[in-house]
């Protein structure tokens, strides 16, 4: 096994996240996505952490649990939104938020 | 050799859910496609050499987010009966230019010369306990981050209850359950 592998999974799952989170026109899909996208982050900083020497890579494993608390914050926060939205405009399409264009 | 099994093994598990949430029709089964990926990766953590990062994935993510996230598609419910399309004329424009992406960054990634390094240290409970809770003075200070990472993690649940909530003597109370 290769660090290579790690990064190219770590690739592949970034760009099915912002495909998701890009195209999809579901509020909870576009959460979904981002979700997918920061867990792509954390294993590529796992899988970089492995190729440093002894004293550094104990920092690159930290990092990433830094990474999910942070996540959980945005996943709490990002809900209550899609919650308020929902109560407002009876949708989660992501095409019906269009009340402040121009 | 059986390491290389196992990251295939688990690597296709964590693509093939990943294109399941993609794909999925409904939020409920892009919700649980996601709970396999997640757990997929704390195994390939686990395989990496990193067993704390993995179960800290099992637990708030794979546990935490996505009962949260199950839980609100639940209570909404909004996903029932809308007709939007899945995909629209937009998405034709969107994943190309991520592929073009992939692809950049694919190129970069293979000139890269990089290999792991044998005298890395693996991530056990104690070693990395040990880094993040250190306190003495030659320590990095990760615990200082631990601390305004709970102080985060508070304030954010504390919008969460004030975004959610229903104001005070709003006429309808038909639907309950936002508090958490």
């Amino acid at each position: 096994m290769q660090a290579i592998y790690i990064q190219i999974l770590a690739l592949i799952l970034l760009t099915i996240g912002l495909a998701t989170a890009l195209s999809r026109r579901n509020m909870f899909f576009v959460l979904m996505g981002i979700e997918l996208s920061l867990n792509a982050v954390n294993l590529s900083l796992v899988g970089f952490a492995k190729t440093l020497p002894a004293a550094a890579s104990i920092a690159g494993q930290i990092i990433p649990l830094f990474t999910i608390g942070v996540a959980a914050a945005e996943a709490c926060v990002g809900l209550a939104v899609v919650i308020l939205l929902f109560r407002n405009q009876e949708t989660v399409d992501t095409d019906n938020y269009s009340n402040m264009k121009g | 050799m059986l390491a290389l099994i196992y990251f295939i093994i688990l690597s296709v598990l964590v693509v093939g859910s990943a294109l399941c949430v993609l794909l999925s029709k409904h939020p409920l089964y892009g919700a649980l496609s996601l709970v396999v990926t997640m757990l997929s990766l704390a195994g390939i953590y686990g395989l990496l050499g990193s067993p704390f990062v993995g179960v800290v994935q099992v637990m708030v993510y794979a546990g935490a987010v996505m009962m949260l996230l199950c839980f609100v598609i639940m209570v909404l419910n909004g996903a029932r009966d809308n007709h939007t399309p899945r995909f629209d004329r937009v998405s034709l424009f969107i994943i190309p230019a991520l592929i073009v992406l992939a692809v950049l960054i694919a190129i970069v990634l293979l000139n890269a010369r990089f290999g792991f390094n044998a005298g890395t240290l693996r991530g056990s409970v104690a070693l990395t306990s040990e880094a993040l809770f250190d306190t003495s003075k030659a320590s990095a200070g990760y615990f200082l981050i631990f601390e305004a990472l709970g102080l985060l993690l508070l304030s954010a649940m504390a919008t969460a209850v004030v975004l959610a909530k229903k104001k005070l003597g709003s006429p309808e109370n038909s639907d309950s359950g936002e508090g958490r």
